[in-house]
């Protein structure tokens, strides 16, 4: 909990308009429980922002350092995997809905949309096209599911007094690794945030897969040894159903 | 109440569809107890395809070969077609040539240049193997229906392949292959497929088959029963290494896997027993022949995205 909360306080730092108006809003639900039928959630956030605003939603992973391999060709022929190069500051998720197309929101929603988030992509060795591999970045998670520009809706209610309500849908991939993640509203008024909000949720295992996983990752002899025990019972005993129905 | 179609992947960190998964264990089962191989060069680009991240493909796949396996030798040895004498050989060689062919990738990748080194072999093993297989298993089905025709080749006495067989000492005899060698033949012959399957990082089966067929001179009926139960072996092997070194063994997906490829390793044998030697083998080499073509494509055309995760291919 104590790491969600400096994970939270990170971000809230980093963020483009960390001066902006507090923004009050509710999360449902406040934690996803990953169980062993989950296969993906809806992440709904209702609130209400100040008069005249679009809203733009995110639901955003910590920060990590991936390697990856840059394909290049060997011989000016074959495809093949060449130098690792370290992406920074790329975030495991990042999930974006918005009340209006990006390109009408101006600045600050680009600053929040991936192609803010590519600018902010660190790359270790430097190489002369890392412009180029940012985009590559991109497109490697978007085609996992995992960075997603329209990735839900952001419905505007009527304005009554001096805010309007809003609510927004994020849908969650099933692709998706416990640890805590922040949803955040902005909303957006002349290219500016005028307000911001954020709410830290939990991706917790739960069932047979955190059994499975504590098994697996602290106790992985007898992972294996479990899991080649039950393999080979498995095929004897459909071996065994097979041979009684071939004696007859 | 309806029947969840959807399951979470603990370790791979996914859900897939049941049913999918199922079928996909099904057809690679099949293939499986039909020709002796363990199906790894199939089963895991198709997990990869399916969200799967690559190196849980891999251990996983592992993992559900042993069941498969299991289910395949059980129905071969019904059929008598394991020779577990031979196979023990080929395997006490698989597993030293193995050892030392995870330390030759280790070196060479510090080198630098494992992973061409890995996909050349790759393709060039896939070629040679699929392709010397399907113009033997033509020629011999061309000779089984013209038999009046004589066997030149084979009367010109013993080349040096089988005089140097010949000279091996502890000669002994394997009664169910129907051949008479010194155990350093699959001893030999079982390091070297273990070398280049560590190497390659696949099971080895569709070299394994090769090499029992001709260089051992096995009958294919039992090189396949044979086949599957060293392969049975390596993998628990893998499986347990995986587990300890790697964690990237998902049980709830080579489960699914496995229920599903037991299944179609039963079929499989009794299809296999079905088809003469030579169409075994011509099949075979096509599907090799194949994924060789599939392989070849993905060295030459440009890929979609240029970047992958460490540890893939």
């Amino acid at each position: 909990m104590k790491r969600a909360m400096l994970f939270v306080l990170c971000l809230v730092c980093l963020c483009p308009a960390a001066w902006a108006a507090d923004l009050d809003f509710t999360v449902a639900p406040q934690a996803i429980d990953i169980h062993a039928l989950y296969n993906g959630t809806t992440i709904t956030m209702t609130g209400s922002v100040p008069e005249g605003c679009q809203v733009v939603a995110r639901f955003v992973g910590a920060p990590q350092n991936v390697a990856l391999k840059k394909k290049g060709k060997v011989f000016g022929l074959l495809w093949m995997n060449r130098e690792t190069l370290h992406f920074g500051n790329a975030p495991g998720v990042c999930l974006i809905a918005a009340s209006a197309p990006e390109k009408a929101l101006g600045a600050a929603a680009a600053e929040l949309g991936l192609s803010g988030l590519a600018k902010g992509l660190t790359i270790e060795p430097a190489t002369a096209e890392d412009d180029a591999l940012r985009t590559e970045f991109l497109l490697l998670k978007k085609q996992e599911g995992l960075y997603r520009q329209d990735a839900g809706t952001v419905t505007l209610g009527q304005p009554a007094g001096a805010g309007q309500t809003f609510t927004a849908a994020i849908a969650v991939p099933s692709r998706l690794s416990p640890g805590s993640y922040a949803v955040e509203i902005s909303a957006i008024k002349d290219g500016r945030v005028v307000a911001q909000g954020l709410r830290a949720v939990e991706a917790k295992l739960s069932g047979a897969p955190a059994f499975l996983a504590d098994l697996a990752f602290n106790h992985g002899a007898l992972y294996g040894v479990l899991a080649s025990v039950i393999a080979i019972l498995g095929g004897l005993g459909i071996g065994l159903v097979f041979q009684s129905k071939g004696a007859h | 109440m309806s029947i969840p179609m959807e399951m979470y992947l603990p370790i791979a960190g996914n859900s897939v569809n049941i049913a999918a998964v199922f079928g996909l264990g099904g057809g690679v089962g099949l293939l499986s107890g039909i020709f002796g191989v363990g199906g790894g060069f199939l089963m895991t680009p198709l997990l990869i395809m399916m969200g799967i991240p690559a190196t849980v493909a891999a251990a996983s796949d592992s993992n559900q070969i042993v069941g498969a396996s299991t289910s395949g030798t059980l129905a071969h040895l019904r059929l008598g077609n394991v020779d577990i004498k031979m196979g023990v050989l080929l395997l006490v060689g698989g597993v030293l040539g193995g050892t030392l062919g995870v330390g030759v990738i280790k070196a060479l990748r510090q080198m630098g240049n494992a992973d061409f080194l890995i996909n050349v072999t790759y393709v060039l093993m896939l070629g040679l193997v699929g392709g010397y297989m399907f113009i033997e298993s033509l020629q011999s089905m061309k000779k089984a229906k013209a038999p009046a025709k004589a066997e030149p080749a084979r009367a010109s006495g013993p080349g040096f392949f089988s005089r140097l067989v010949g000279g091996l000492p502890w000669q002994m005899d394997f009664v169910r292959s129907g051949a008479r060698m010194s155990p350093v033949m699959p001893l030999f012959l079982g390091g070297l497929v273990g070398v280049l399957s560590a190497i390659m990082g696949v099971g080895g089966g569709f070299i394994m088959v090769p090499v029992m067929v001709y260089l051992l001179r096995m009958p294919m009926h039992v090189v396949v029963g044979t086949s599957l139960f060293q392969i049975l072996f390596t993998c628990i092997n893998v499986t347990v290494m995986q587990s300890i070194s790697n964690h990237t063994v998902d049980f709830v997906l080579a489960l699914i896997l496995l229920i599903g490829s037991s299944l179609g390793a039963q079929v499989g044998a009794k299809v296999g027993k079905k088809l003469h030697g030579d169409q075994l083998k011509i099949l075979l080499a096509t599907l090799v022949l194949v994924v060789m073509v599939k392989i070849l494509y993905e060295l030459l055309a440009r890929p979609d995205v240029l970047l992958a995760y460490v540890g893939g291919h």
